[in-house]
């Protein structure tokens, strides 16, 4: 019996045109309008990054340690300890390691375009927007470092940052290495006290780099691959509210209550809607991802994982359907199809990231997003396009299985009962 | 076989039907009369088991069916008001989903959805799609959807709304051929008075809730045994000729529709003249006047002071 409903159902939705365009359609095309034009700012290559960072040194780091070495020679030191610092210290050239072995490091080259400025020219870099960044070496600040290191005498050397707020991600990244850098040195410090030898301690580029290893992800995730996957579970969601009208209509005709005279449970009935709207909702999925396939070339490192997830989706869709029919027959009204239409699958597709991805733009977000369908599929689908594999979105699909899970209750206490049903 | 005990459905503070009560023997068509709003279509869905009535029983053959509607469901075929059918399917497709439904399946099926096809005079066009027919053919298909499980009750909600007065014989021939040659019982409800004195052995008139007069025929009709129907049209009627026909005390009861002025009056009164003298002084230029035989819409009148239509 709920077999004959759901082919009902999937007949009734074969022979719609222009629904079916609606629901099929829309999405292929916004994958191809949205990853064309949106495609530079998210293609599947690792973002470039060209941060260009200018130096400014005051004063000659080489006269700042000869004027340390001398400095120790006149103190009251033993001549041991004289002799250990001043070959240690004749290694430790702080700006020099940062210039050299950091920022113009091979690991960093690609990224750090360093371009070393003469003092006087400071007010035209800073005016300049070009440069992610400006660094300020002050005034004796090796010899304040090697002080405050060797003789733990006064304070310590600091370097000003100055970070363009036009590229955040350039700023952001020397503001990094630099922290990374100062920890180095106050490490030092500590090492040169407990006398661990300074080349045990090195700074280490991938350290340094950590927010440019979490921009090139494993496997990126280019535009029309990003599109494919948020016009797809946005898109989804309006086979739910295509079933609540298809439903609405059924009972606004009579058809509902033939079903039901025909001694046919409501049951069946509620059943068949849930398993009509979970195998269509499927079914959309595969199709725009099949389509997306042949004509934008989105594939799928793991095939069995965007099965699931797919799975996971189609049966919160179930989920939905059968909620926005049971509401429809509780209200006698449309109205609520329509508000989910119109107003509920923007907001969820908003939130899921289906647009563009705002979760990067607040924690806050990026978790109410994960608590919509569309957004938890979201997550799931696009880890496992940049190669996860399904134990890493278990609880992206825990959370549908869960959301159609509470959603059918819900739906079951409100769908009107034997006898109320006009 | 089928009785309504007492049956009444209260919608907030709106009685839609009151203490109704009625009976339908096994073979009987019968007809159940009244305007729209008069509560017609809720005794229908509750004497269905489709919706429990506020107090009252329903008896299939002296079993309620309030708390097991099993087995009225199981004979009844009904006809909504409504064209209850999927406009995006082929006739055939939407005989063979309800057919399902009714647990037909096979040979059995595709005989009975050629039967019925044949019925109901659609079968060169049983792969067309629903949406395409003309109003008098979606109405025989939704009458048709209801006969696939060979039902012993059809229940029949104006059936004929809308469609053109072809169609609409060959609905009421139908019917009537369905109760002759099968003798199914039917249960037809309409406001159309000539539909209803066509085709029902009993009638039930109800109005704004309530059963006001049951009977045959011959029995409702002689409820205005004592009174007779003057029809009287003119071109040009006026306030003044209508005026005076209301003051005047021997006329009971009249009812202005376009240029017809209906008039019930006692048996032995004579109006004819006093008509053509207050036509006259009303300076009405008259068309006809004709004595007629009393109709159910006539006791409609009498008994509610409005047209069935209104």
């Amino acid at each position: 019996m709920i077999w004959h409903i759901v082919k009902k159902q999937l007949l009734v939705f074969w022979r719609n045109p222009q629904q079916l365009l609606l629901i099929l359609g829309l999405p292929i095309i916004l994958i191809a309008i949205l990853g064309a034009s949106l495609g530079g700012l998210m293609e599947g290559e690792p973002i470039s990054i060209d941060a260009k960072v200018a130096f400014i040194e005051h004063g000659d780091e080489q006269t700042q340690v000869d004027m340390f070495l001398d400095e120790i020679k006149n103190n009251k030191l033993p001549q041991e300890a004289v002799n250990a610092i001043s070959s240690s210290a004749k290694e430790m050239m702080p700006i020099s390691i940062l210039k050299k072995d950091i920022l113009g490091s091979d690991d960093l080259k690609n990224i750090i375009d360093l371009e070393i400025v003469k003092p006087s020219k400071k007010d035209d870099v800073l005016k300049n927007k070009e440069y992610a960044a400006v660094i300020e070496v002050p005034e004796n600040f090796t010899y304040k470092t090697l002080k405050s290191i060797y003789l733990e005498n006064g304070s310590k050397g600091e370097l000003q940052v100055y970070k363009n707020e036009g590229n955040q991600l350039g700023s952001n990244i020397v503001t990094g290495i630099l922290q990374q850098y100062q920890e180095q040195l106050s490490l030092t410090t500590f090492a040169g006290k407990q006398g661990i030898a300074s080349e045990a301690l090195q700074v280490d580029p991938d350290a340094i780099i950590g927010e440019t290893v979490a921009i090139n992800q494993k496997k990126p995730v280019s535009a029309k691959n990003y599109y494919a996957v948020g016009m797809a579970v946005m898109n989804v969601l309006f086979i739910a509210s295509t079933i609540g009208s298809i439903a609405f209509l059924e009972k606004r005709t009579h058809v509902f209550n033939r079903v039901l005279l025909a001694d046919v449970s409501r049951w069946i009935y509620f059943i068949g809607i849930f398993i009509s709207g979970t195998i269509i909702g499927f079914l959309h999925l595969s199709l725009v991802f099949g389509v997306a396939w042949l004509v934008f070339g989105v594939t799928w490192p793991n095939l069995f994982g965007c099965l699931v997830v797919t799975l996971g989706l189609a049966i919160a869709v179930g989920g939905l359907s059968v909620l926005l029919t049971a509401i429809c027959f509780r209200l006698n009204s449309e109205m609520i199809t329509n508000f989910f239409g119109s107003i509920v699958v923007t907001l969820c597709a908003f939130l899921g990231g289906s647009f563009f991805p705002i979760g990067d733009l607040s924690k806050a977000i990026q978790v109410a997003g994960n608590f919509t369908p569309n957004g938890a599929a979201m997550t799931a689908y696009l880890s496992i396009m940049r190669g996860d594999n399904i134990s890493a979105v278990m609880d992206q699909i825990a959370f549908l299985f869960i959301f159609a899970a509470v959603l059918i209750t819900v739906a079951a206490i409100s769908f009107p009962k034997r006898g109320q049903i006009i | 076989m089928l009785e309504l005990v007492n049956l009444s459905k209260k919608f907030k503070h709106l009685y839609a039907v009151k203490n109704l009560n009625m009976f339908i023997e096994k073979g009987e068509i019968v007809g159940l009369l009244g305007p729209n709003g008069a509560g017609k279509s809720t005794a229908i869905t509750m004497l269905s088991s489709l919706v429990e009535p506020t107090t009252g029983d329903v008896r299939f053959k002296n079993k309620s069916i309030l708390k097991s509607p099993g087995p009225i469901r199981r004979v009844i075929g009904m006809v909504p008001q409504e064209i209850a059918l999927y406009n995006d399917l082929s006739a055939e497709e939407n005989l063979q989903f309800f057919g399902r439904i009714y647990r037909l399946k096979g040979n059995d099926l595709k005989q009975k959805i050629d039967e019925i096809l044949e019925l109901i005079g659609l079968a060169d066009r049983r792969k067309d799609i629903v949406k395409k027919f003309s109003g008098g053919m979606k109405r025989r298909l939704n009458i048709g959807v209801a006969l696939l499980h060979n039902p012993e009750l059809i229940i029949m909600d104006e059936p004929t709304v809308g469609i053109d007065p072809q169609s609409r014989n060959y609905i009421l021939e139908t019917v009537k051929r369905l109760n002759e040659e099968k003798q199914m019982t039917v249960i037809y409800t309409s406001h159309y008075m000539e539909e209803v004195e066509f085709l029902c052995d009993r009638i039930y008139i109800m109005d704004q809730g309530n059963l006001i007069a049951s009977g045959t025929k011959e029995e409702i009709k002689r409820i205005l045994s004592a009174e007779k129907t003057i029809i009287v049209k003119a071109d040009r009627l006026n306030n003044t000729f209508i005026d005076s026909l209301k003051q005047n005390p021997t006329i009971n009861r009249v009812t202005v529709e376009n240029k017809t002025v209906t008039i019930i009056v006692p048996k032995e009164i004579n109006i004819f003249q006093t008509v053509l003298k207050l036509a006259e002084e009303a300076k009405l230029e008259l068309n006809s006047v004709d004595i007629k035989t009393p109709t159910l819409e006539d006791v409609f009148l009498h008994l509610t002071g409005r047209a069935l239509r209104d």
